[in-house]
């Protein structure tokens, strides 16, 4: 592989001058120096000169001294392109012959996966010379079928991501890996005497086999050593299933054969390592009721707007405990023994009425769930309302955990913080997490810390935590190392990388194999060691297919039908006074890991479309009685914790609970997410997920909250539109008349058609576009002004009474108008139509005069409106994909129908000789879709499926009043009239 | 004019003399040299935030998705609606034979002049990429990419360049005449060599007059059509646009009579403050007030007449977008410049009825300071209350202009200021040929 990896540990015996090459290789940001002077004018350079080169030294009497500096400084200075580098022994040269299969130019694909929450997201990777561009989610994987979610299409970015820590530290100060060995050796040693006591690994949820059996094999060696996991956004895991059938499961919601589903508080389509599983799960059961194939419909009782709640034909808004009263009713309702039905209010009772009959409509076919946040004696009520419903089995089935858990009584984060206050642990080993940061309240992780002896930090940052310890190791990402991992449906991929390391890093499984005294053993042989002892023979042909496929077939567990044990039925929850404060998971922060990523950064929240920070949601209705308005700013105060943040009015939120969400207020220095929105770790106490009794104060100032839609209230048009039932037409406009002729399209002419009943409002089309269209991140304060550079967003709009509205998304590529104003607009021909039915922008024509914006119904249309590309890090530089140009300053961008994808089918079919096959075209928001709520294709092509979808009666054209005859056209949301009051389906 | 009699042909000196003395003397250099002080400092501001939006791009100002145009092109707008008064006084009145004309033809072709420039610089200051403005020319490149003529751009761009060189030409074409007068009085070496440069050579021979008559009534005659077609030519920037509040028909006299208004009212102020800062109340006379003030109130009661058609427009289509805007013009966030542009255009107006208060230099200059104003609200209104809430709901978004903009604002009144000053102080503001022939003609009735 010709790239080289760039920067490293400053070893011993490097020759002086690399100083000054590190002044240019070795920073954060870009090097900037404004003169070569400048580079040269110091004594050192002057001093390292004579040291370097006598000869030259002596010359400078002869020569002007200046002119020779300049010389030398310049010479360093483009040697400092390549001359420096870590591995500078390593010899680069052009390809002579060049590698097989390798062509420039063309991309190759690898199947692997990047973990989230512990659980494989398996991904094909695209790689141009070996440069990764772009994740796409692996269509043959048992359980996602290429489905993905953000967090998935945004890993690329944190491979690249310049703020990732980069070599060694020792008490936060560059260090070498040679002195880390020693430190992690003597350690070691030092343990063995007393047969590990003392010693505590600390890591997130581990899937990953090698890791669980490097962590056993730990074990065995220091039988005294503790293993905890610290996974801050998981709920309460595996307690329900081992209160209600004696055993851990895991749970898997067949959101595919369920016709009928009960949401308590629940949010199966909502962010998470469920999401794209259960979305593509949802939207083949959605497909089937389109097509007259059974039910599908969803109730659900929240406090906090989720996107399940938004897609439920039937959502109740419910205060947290009501969401307990809810499930104890269902469960008397259905004759869960030892179950009253408590007082329930009106509205209550009539949405408990219509779950009831839902499930009794759909025997078999239905499906109760309970968050997994909430108490689990409840999440274990839920799964006897099942029993009784016959859902398990069917609609719920059960595997063995598929994450690996502790041995008995090794216990969580507080648990480890105990004992290390209490002084008994002497070396505290920390594998990619953050507990100085995500440690709950009250227990006081920064303190405790400061009494154990050896500290090691593993991860991609320098983080909170990394600051406190002894010894930072920096991570490989996922992207650069091997490594193996599970999906939550069990299934192994092995995680292959796709680049070598940048930096002088090391994989997780490299520190672990360290910290057992293995400091040889590269992370492919310690993964390769693991499946090697499991196929044995087979092992080699059983691991290519591995590697070709992106996961081991047949590798998930079978499906365990478990006797349900115990019958507990919790008593009601005491309403709460008060004002309740909810914690959620942050959609793109997730807790708070991503956010160095400036592709999730920017991401914008699925309901309040806020970007660049978290908000304090509360109700209109607390709102209006505290006088209360978006973007005032707050103090609220939880059993003596207070935080400070910004009001964001949510619309459909339960009257007096306040919504947080984690993931902001990092700390850590230098960090790209450091200083956006408050810190909900500093209010929430362990375990728990709502609390009641807060108390909410104005300061009287005002704080920026950056969102890309101001206003979502739909007042009154139809952009999205709605159908009764899935046959039922939507009332199309005549053809109005035009001032240009009609004109004749010659096959492939493409199209695009959003179906609106089936996205949920993930976003993970608009960080596919990020990744594939090269589309700059702004900022928070540009996007306040509306300048972010989305080519697709999410509109989000609500409808109805703001305590309770309906709520509704839909993407908005460009329409690709067959009339486009915006070609009539442009007075340099900068946009223009192709043959093939598209709207182009022609970067290098555009002179920036905006009238295509201005003239642009659906808005859009992206302004460079500065330099947004040419200050980006080398790193990031890399990231982009090499099929799409990079925009300057001053020049218009937007959707192009991923141009470059539709070019390389064609020239691939014409070299074949032969037609563009439907499907063949795939854009970067097409793939990334969880739900398949869009198609593409030829739309003169009667037979292609986008033709058949816009031939469907539900479809509709945005803004058709507007006679720009786009070419995007949507697929109306199936939803029964009156549904709130409980229709047949939707 | 071969019997006049002695008197007269003192008179007519004395006309000759008034004019050209004041480049040659002029009477008042410390008033000037404040005002130019002030120009100039107005200059640097705009070479300041010309320069920062030059070297950091658009992203200086305000404007977002969906208000991609803010001040800029409002101010495009204001600035070349301004120029058509002076076309209008100069060429269609030169054309119409009306001889008070000729007390203010002169400095209204120059403020003409100045307005184009200023409101040329404007689109190629907001472009993206503004080193490529010429690229809406057609010009045979290398690219062989020709402009997109059914861009309303392509065609403001003509319509500007026109306008400019037209401009140029009637007002040189008009001065020549007077820079030889200046020529012939002047003094000192140096301004005998500018003005006898400047005069080309004019002689004042019979031919000569020949000549210079067909020329220039040839450009008023090609000035008068431009000042309908290039505003007309502007307004579809907005009227070509499916946005709503932009596509009406009633947009090109509309923007026409609206520039023919506000151009009245700052040849009206600069007539008032010229008349008193050079003593020129002997040729800018109350008459000229007067008519000056008839004008403001006749094309201000037409442009209001295109506020009542606009709304009448909506109300009678119903559209419901259409009726969005217009409800966002009277209530919404830009509510402001509706009801700002509304009463400063017709509310002073109406004083204009009363003669008493037209030929009174004060009042009149309040009341077309008034108009101006107004009309710059207008323009402002036209622009931002359409797109910040256009089709689309989620799209909204407001839009404040930023300091960088204002400054650009404030710099380019410097642009048009200082050269104006620089004409006051050095060339003839005032035709005195002109209104010597109406003397001559004048005396000539009286003695038939």
């Amino acid at each position: 592989m010709p790239d080289a990896p760039r920067d490293g540990p400053a070893g011993p015996g490097r020759p002086s001058t690399a100083r000054f090459g590190e002044r240019l290789a070795g920073r954060t940001g870009r090097a900037f120096w404004r003169s070569l002077e400048e580079l040269a004018g110091t004594p050192e350079f002057a001093a390292a000169l004579r040291e370097e080169f006598p000869a030259a030294a002596s010359l400078a009497g002869v020569l002007d001294r200046r002119s020779l500096l300049r010389a030398m400084a310049a010479s360093l200075a483009l040697s400092g392109l390549t001359g420096f580098e870590a591995h500078a022994e390593e010899t680069a040269l052009p390809y002579v012959e060049q590698p097989e299969g390798e062509v420039p130019g063309i991309a190759r694909w690898y199947a692997t996966a990047v973990t989230f929450g512990g659980f494989a997201q398996p991904a094909l990777g695209k790689t141009y010379a070996g440069r990764p561009v772009k994740l796409e989610g692996n269509p043959d994987h048992p359980a996602t079928g290429g489905a993905s979610d953000v967090f998935l299409q945004a890993a690329l970015l944190g491979l690249y991501d310049p703020g990732r820590s980069q070599a060694p530290r020792r008490l936060g100060r560059p260090a070498t890996w040679a002195a880390f060995d020693d430190a992690v050796l003597r350690t070691a040693t030092a343990l063995d005497a007393t047969q590990g006591e003392g010693l505590r690994l600390l890591t997130g949820t581990v899937t990953s086999p090698t890791m669980a059996r490097q962590i056993a094999a730990l074990g065995t060696r220091w039988p005294k050593a503790r293993w905890h996991v610290w996974e801050p956004m998981a709920g309460s895991g595996h307690e329900a299933t081992a209160r209600v059938f004696g055993r851990p499961l895991d749970m898997h919601a067949r959101l595919d054969r369920a016709e009928a589903v009960v949401c308590l508080d629940a949010d199966p389509l909502g962010p998470g390592a469920h999401q794209s599983v259960n979305a593509r799960r949802w939207s083949a059961r959605r497909e089937a009721f389109r097509r007259g194939e059974g039910g599908c419909r969803f109730l659900v009782a929240e406090a906090v707007p989720s996107l399940t709640g938004m897609m439920a034909g039937d959502r109740l808004v419910a205060a947290e405990a009501r969401v307990a009263a809810l499930l104890l009713a269902l469960a008397a309702e259905f004759g869960v023994a030892g179950a009253s039905a408590p007082d329930l209010a009106g509205d209550e009772r009539r949405w408990l009425a219509d779950a009831s009959a839902a499930l009794r409509a759909a025997p078999g076919r239905g499906l109760v769930l309970a968050g997994e946040r909430q108490p689990p004696e409840f999440q274990a009520l839920a799964l006897l309302v099942n029993e009784r419903i016959g859902a398990l089995g069917t609609g719920l089935t059960f595997t063995a955990p598929v994450a690996v858990a502790p041995p008995e009584g090794m216990g969580s984060l507080p648990a480890l913080v105990e004992d290390m206050a209490a002084g008994q642990v002497s070396a505290l080993v920390m594998l990619g997490t953050n507990p100085a940061y995500t440690a709950p309240a009250g227990v006081d992780f920064r303190a405790a810390l400061d009494k154990v002896a050896f500290r090691l930090h593993a991860g991609l940052h320098h983080d909170e935590t990394a600051a406190l310890c002894h010894w930072h190791a920096p991570l490989a990402h996922e992207l650069e190392s091997w490594s193996d991992a599970r999906a939550v449906d069990g299934t192994a991929s092995i995680v292959q990388p796709l680049i070598r390391p940048f930096y002088a890093v090391r994989g997780v499984h490299e520190i672990l194999a360290n910290l057992a005294g293995d400091f040889g053993s590269g992370s492919r042989d310690i993964v390769q060691a693991t499946w090697r002892d499991w196929w044995g023979e087979a092992f080699d042909g059983r691991w290519r297919d591995a590697l070709l496929r992106g996961f081991v077939e047949g590798s998930a567990p079978d499906p365990v039908t478990p006797a349900v044990a115990t019958r507990d039925v919790p008593p009601v929850p005491a309403a709460a006074d008060g004002l309740t404060v909810c914690f959620r998971p942050d959609p793109t922060m997730w807790d708070g890991r991503f956010s160095d990523n400036a592709w999730l950064q920017e991401t914008p929240k699925p309901f309040s479309k806020v970007t660049w920070g978290n908000v304090v949601a509360v109700s209109p209705a607390l709102a209006a009685e505290r006088g209360l308005a978006t973007g005032d700013e707050v103090t609220l105060t939880l059993s003596g914790r207070r935080l400070t943040g910004a009001v964001w009015v949510m619309p459909g939120q339960e009257r007096s609970t306040l919504a947080l969400t984690f993931g902001y207020g990092r700390r850590h220095e230098g960090g790209l997410g450091a200083g956006f929105g408050y810190d909900a770790f500093a209010l929430r106490p362990e375990g728990r997920w709502s609390l009641a009794g807060a108390e909410l104060a104005k300061t009287g100032g005002r704080q920026q909250v950056a969102t890309t839609q101001t206003h979502q209230a739909m007042d009154g048009f139809d952009f999205v539109r709605t159908v009764a039932t899935p046959g039922e037409a939507v009332p199309k406009a005549d053809d109005a008349p035009s001032f240009y002729p009609r004109r004749h399209w010659d096959s492939p002419s493409w199209g695009m058609s959003i179906d609106l009943d089936s996205c949920i409002g993930c976003n993970a089309c608009v960080v596919a576009c990020v990744a594939e269209n090269n589309v700059p991140m702004v900022g928070k304060d540009l996007v306040a002004q509306g300048r972010e550079m989305h080519w697709l967003r999410v509109d989000h709009y609500y409808e109805g009474d703001p305590a309770a509205p309906k709520s509704y998304v839909q993407p908005v590529p460009c329409m690709h108008c067959e009339q486009a104003p915006c070609e009539m607009g442009c007075p340099v021909n900068a946009t223009v139509h192709s043959s093939d039915g598209l709207n182009l922008q022609v970067y290098n024509r555009c002179i920036g005069t905006r009238t295509c914006s201005s003239f642009c119904p659906y808005k859009v249309r992206r302004f460079n409106w500065f330099d947004f590309t040419s200050a980006d890090p080398p790193e990031m530089r890399a990231a982009r994909n090499p099929d799409v140009t990079v925009r300057g300053r001053g020049v218009m961008e937007k959707c192009t129908y991923c141009v470059q994808r539709i070019a390389e089918t064609r020239i691939t079919a014409q070299k074949e000789g032969r037609p563009i096959h439907d499907g063949e075209v795939v854009t970067a928001c097409q793939q990334a879709c969880p739900t398949r709520a869009i198609s593409f294709g030829d739309v003169t092509d009667a037979a292609s499926a986008v033709s058949g979808r816009k031939a469907s009666p539900r479809s509709y054209a945005l803004l058709e009043e507007a006679n720009t005859r786009p070419r995007t056209t949507y697929l109306a949301r199936v939803e029964p009239a009156g549904n709130d009051g409980g229709g047949e389906a939707g | 004019m071969s019997d006049v009699a002695g008197p007269s042909r003192d008179r007519f000196a004395a006309v000759t003399e008034e004019v050209t003395s004041i480049p040659l003397r002029y009477p008042e250099p410390r008033g000037w040299w404040i005002l130019f002080a002030f120009a100039l400092l107005l200059l640097m501001v705009f070479v300041v935030s010309a320069g920062a939006l030059l070297r950091y791009g658009v992203g200086m100002w305000g404007n977002n998705i969906p208000v991609n145009w803010g001040l800029a092109i409002s101010n495009y707008i204001w600035f070349l609606g301004i120029g058509h008064a002076g076309t209008l006084i100069s060429a269609m009145l030169l054309l119409l034979g009306a001889h008070w004309r000729n007390a203010l033809n002169r400095f209204a072709e120059a403020m003409t002049l100045f307005a184009v420039v200023c409101a040329g610089l404007y689109p190629i200051l907001h472009l993206g990429r503004p080193w490529l403005f010429y690229w809406m020319a057609p010009y045979p490149s290398t690219m062989t990419v020709w402009p997109q003529f059914k861009s309303p751009l392509t065609w403001d761009f003509f319509a500007v360049l026109t306008y400019l060189t037209v401009s140029v030409l009637f007002w040189y074409i008009g001065i020549v005449p007077d820079l030889a007068a200046t020529r012939d009085r002047a003094r000192t070496r140096r301004q005998q060599v500018f003005y006898g440069l400047a005069a080309l050579g004019w002689r004042g021979s019979a031919r000569h007059w020949a000549r210079w008559g067909q020329a220039y009534r040839l450009t008023a005659a090609i000035a008068v059509p431009l000042v309908v077609s290039v505003h007309s030519e502007i307004s579809l920037l907005f009227a070509a646009g499916p946005i709503p509040g932009w596509s009406s028909t009633v947009f090109p006299p509309y923007f026409v009579l609206g520039a023919a208004f506000s151009g009245f009212a700052v040849v009206a102020m600069i007539a008032v403050v010229l008349r008193h800062a050079l003593g020129l109340q002997d040729l800018v006379r109350e008459r000229h007030l007067d008519l000056l003030g008839i004008f403001l109130l006749a094309t201000g009661l037409m442009t209001a007449y295109g506020y009542w058609a606009e709304v009448f427009d909506v109300l009678y289509a119903g559209e419901k977008q259409e009726l969005g805007t217009l409800q966002d013009r009277l209530v919404g966030a830009y509510a402001w410049s509706y009801w700002g542009a509304v009463v400063a255009n017709f509310v002073p107006l109406q004083l204009l009825w009363f003669r008493s208060i037209r030929v009174r230099p004060l009042p009149l200059f309040l009341i077309a300071l008034s108009v101006t104003i107004g009309m710059w609200l207008e323009r402002y209104m036209l622009l931002v209350t359409s797109l910040y809430r256009d089709w689309l709901v989620s799209s909204w978004a407001e839009y404040h202009a930023s300091v960088w903009e204002w400054g650009l604002f404030a710099g380019m009144l410097g642009v048009f200021l200082a050269p104006f000053l620089l004409f006051v102080r050095f060339l003839p503001v005032i035709s005195s040929f002109e209104i010597k022939e109406v003397m001559a003609e004048d005396e000539e009735e009286r003695h038939a």
